[in-house]
C-alpha cells in the first residue's frame, strides 16, 4: 500500500531537513557566504553616488539566488553518497513526490535564509524593512518557490553529470531570471515607500511562474530520475 | 515528422553506406540562396531614408532571429517526442536544431548592436525582444555543455528534452519581465493586418531573405543531423556508449 | 540621409563568415568521426 503522496513528500522533506539540522555545513556556509556577499556588495558602488538603499533590493536578489544554489546542489548531493537515492526510488512513493519532498526542504533552506538576510541587508544598508514587512515577504515567499521549483530540477539533473555543481548555476540562472527580476523591482517598489497595488503585476506574474513551473517541473522530474 | 522519419533506415544501414558528405548539393544550393538575397539587398533594393543604409541589416538580423525561434521550438517539441517515443533519432534531430540555434542566435546578437548604433545611437538597449535573444542564447548554450556533461546516449537525451522543453516554455516569462522593464524596439511593420507599410522592392528582399535563411537553417541541419548519426555509429562500433 | 554604410558592410560580412564557418566546423568534425570509424573498422 503507497503512502499518500503528501505524506510521503513530507517524510522526505523531513529526511533531508534532520540531515541539515544535524550537520548544518550547508545552511551554515549558504549563510556565512550571503553575509559576506551583502558587506563586500556594499563596498563596490560609491554610496556618497548612489543611496545604499537604492542598492538593497539588487543586493538582496543577486544573493539569495547564490545562496539558495549552494543548498540546492546539496539536496541531491546526499542522495549520491552510498547512493542512498536508490533506496529512496526503490520505496514505494510516487516520483513526484519526492521532487516534492526535495523542493520542500530546499524551500525551507531558502526561506531560513532570506529570514537572517533580509533584516542584514536592512540594518548594513540602512533601509526601514518593517513597515512593509508583509508584502516583502509575500514576494520573497513567491520567488523563493520559483527558485526551488526550477533549481531541484535542475540540482537533480546536474548531480548526475560530469560536470555536477558547474552545471547547475549554468542551467538555472537563465531560468531565474523571471523570478529575480519581478522580485528586485517589487522589492525596490516598496522600500521607496510605494504601495503595493503598484507591485500588483510584479506579484502576477511571480505568482504564474511558480503555478506553471512547481506543475512543469513535478511532472518532469521523473524523467531526470529514471535508470 | 514523427512517423515518417521513425519508418526509415536504421543505424546500421547507415554505417555501412557510409556518411554522406557535407558539402553537397543542398548546402550548396541553401548558400547560393542566401548570396542571392545578401547581394539583391546590397545593390537592387532601395536604402530607406531616414535610417540610411544601415537598415539593410534588417534582412539578416530579423531573418536569423526568426530561423532562432524556429530552432528552439523544434527542439521543444523533438524533446517531448523523444520523451513519448523514446526514438535515439529524434534527440538527434534536437540536437542538431540547439546547435543550429545558437549559431543564428549568435547572427542576430551580433548584427542587432550594428543596427542598434548608428540608428539609436547605442550598441546595447535592454529592449524586450534582443534581451529575450540573448537570454535564449544562455538557455540553449546551457543546453549544449549539458550535454557534453553526460556520457550515457540514453540519459543525455532525457535530460536534454526536459532542458529543452522546460527552455520554451521559458521565452514568454522572460519576455514578459523584460517587456514589463522596459521596451524600446520599432513595432513589427510587415505582419501588420492591411498594406504592408514596406515599399514593396524591400518586401520583396525580406520575403527572399526569410525563405533563403530558413532554407540554410534546413540545410545546416540536414548536415549537423548527419555529424549526429556519424558520432552515434562511432560509439556504436567503438561498443562505447557516448 | 546618413552615412551609415560601414554598419551594414560588417554585419553582412560576419554574418556570411559565421555561417560559412559553422558549415565548415560540421565538414570538419565529420571528416575526424569519419577517420575513426574507418581506423576502428580497420582494426577489427
Amino acid at each position: 500500500m503507497a503512502l499518500s503522496a503528501l505524506n510521503a513528500a513530507w517524510l522526505i522533506a523531513r529526511k533531508d531537513l534532520t540531515i541539515e539540522f544535524r550537520t548544518r555545513t550547508a545552511f551554515l556556509s549558504a549563510l556565512v557566504f550571503a553575509l559576506m556577499a551583502i558587506v563586500i556588495f556594499y563596498f563596490s558602488w560609491d554610496p556618497t553616488a548612489i543611496p545604499a538603499g537604492d542598492l538593497a533590493p539588487g543586493v538582496m536578489w543577486v544573493i539569495f539566488t547564490f545562496s539558495g544554489l549552494l543548498g540546492l546542489h546539496r539536496s541531491f548531493g546526499i542522495e549520491q553518497q552510498d547512493r542512498a537515492i536508490d533506496g529512496l526510488l526503490g520505496a514505494p512513493v510516487a516520483r513526484e513526490a519526492i521532487y516534492l519532498g526535495k523542493a520542500l526542504a530546499n524551500l525551507v533552506f531558502v526561506v531560513g535564509i532570506q529570514m537572517v538576510a533580509i533584516p542584514a541587508v536592512a540594518l548594513f544598508y540602512n533601509v526601514s524593512v518593517i513597515s512593509v514587512a508583509p508584502a516583502l515577504a509575500a514576494i520573497a515567499l513567491l520567488a523563493a518557490v520559483g527558485l526551488v521549483a526550477v533549481g531541484t530540477l535542475f540540482g537533480s539533473m546536474a548531480v548526475n553529470t560530469r560536470l555536477a555543481e558547474l552545471l547547475l548555476p549554468v542551467l538555472s540562472l537563465p531560468f531565474f531570471v523571471p523570478v529575480v527580476v519581478p522580485a528586485a523591482q517589487a522589492t525596490a517598489k516598496l522600500l521607496n515607500g510605494r504601495p503595493i497595488a503598484e507591485v500588483d503585476g510584479w506579484l502576477r506574474l511571480l505568482g504564474a511562474f511558480d503555478i506553471v513551473f512547481v506543475t512543469v517541473c513535478m511532472l518532469a522530474f521523473p524523467y531526470t530520475i529514471e535508470e | 515528422m514523427t512517423s515518417s522519419v521513425a519508418a526509415r533506415d536504421s543505424l546500421e544501414s547507415r554505417t555501412q553506406s557510409g556518411i554522406a558528405p557535407v558539402f553537397d548539393w543542398f548546402l550548396v544550393a541553401a548558400g547560393a540562396a542566401v548570396i542571392g538575397t545578401l547581394v539583391r539587398a546590397m545593390a537592387f533594393t532601395p536604402v530607406e531614408l531616414r535610417q540610411g543604409p544601415a537598415q539593410k541589416i534588417f534582412y539578416v538580423h530579423a531573418p536569423s532571429a526568426w530561423v532562432a525561434f524556429l530552432a528552439f521550438g523544434l527542439v521543444a517539441v523533438a524533446g517531448l517526442l523523444y520523451l513519448w517515443l523514446r526514438d535515439l533519432r529524434l534527440d538527434r534531430f534536437a540536437e542538431s536544431s540547439a546547435e543550429v540555434g545558437v549559431v543564428f542566435t549568435t547572427v542576430v546578437l551580433i548584427t542587432g548592436p550594428l543596427w542598434g548604433r548608428p540608428v539609436w545611437g547605442t550598441w546595447w538597449t535592454w529592449d524586450a525582444r534582443l534581451t529575450l535573444t540573448l537570454f535564449l542564447w544562455f538557455v540553449y548554450a546551457g543546453y549544449l555543455v549539458l550535454r557534453g556533461a553526460i556520457d550515457n546516449q540514453e540519459q543525455r537525451a532525457r535530460y536534454s528534452a526536459v532542458l529543452g522543453a522546460l527552455g520554451a516554455l521559458l521565452i514568454p516569462f522572460i519576455h514578459l519581465s523584460v517587456y514589463m522593464f522596459r521596451t524600446l524596439h520599432p513595432q513589427p511593420i510587415v505582419m501588420k493586418p492591411g498594406a504592408p507599410s514596406l515599399p514593396n522592392e524591400m518586401l520583396v528582399t525580406l520575403l527572399m531573405a526569410f525563405a533563403s535563411f530558413t532554407l540554410l537553417y534546413v540545410a545546416l541541419l540536414r548536415a549537423r543531423y548527419r555529424l549526429s548519426e556519424a558520432r552515434s555509429a562511432l560509439a556504436h562500433q567503438e561498443g562505447g556508449d557516448a | 540621409m546618413p552615412e551609415n554604410a560601414g554598419y551594414y558592410h560588417a554585419a553582412y560580412a560576419l554574418t556570411a563568415t559565421i555561417y560559412a564557418a559553422y558549415a565548415i566546423s560540421i565538414w570538419w568534425r565529420g571528416r575526424r568521426v569519419r577517420e575513426r570509424l574507418k581506423g576502428t573498422s580497420a582494426r577489427d
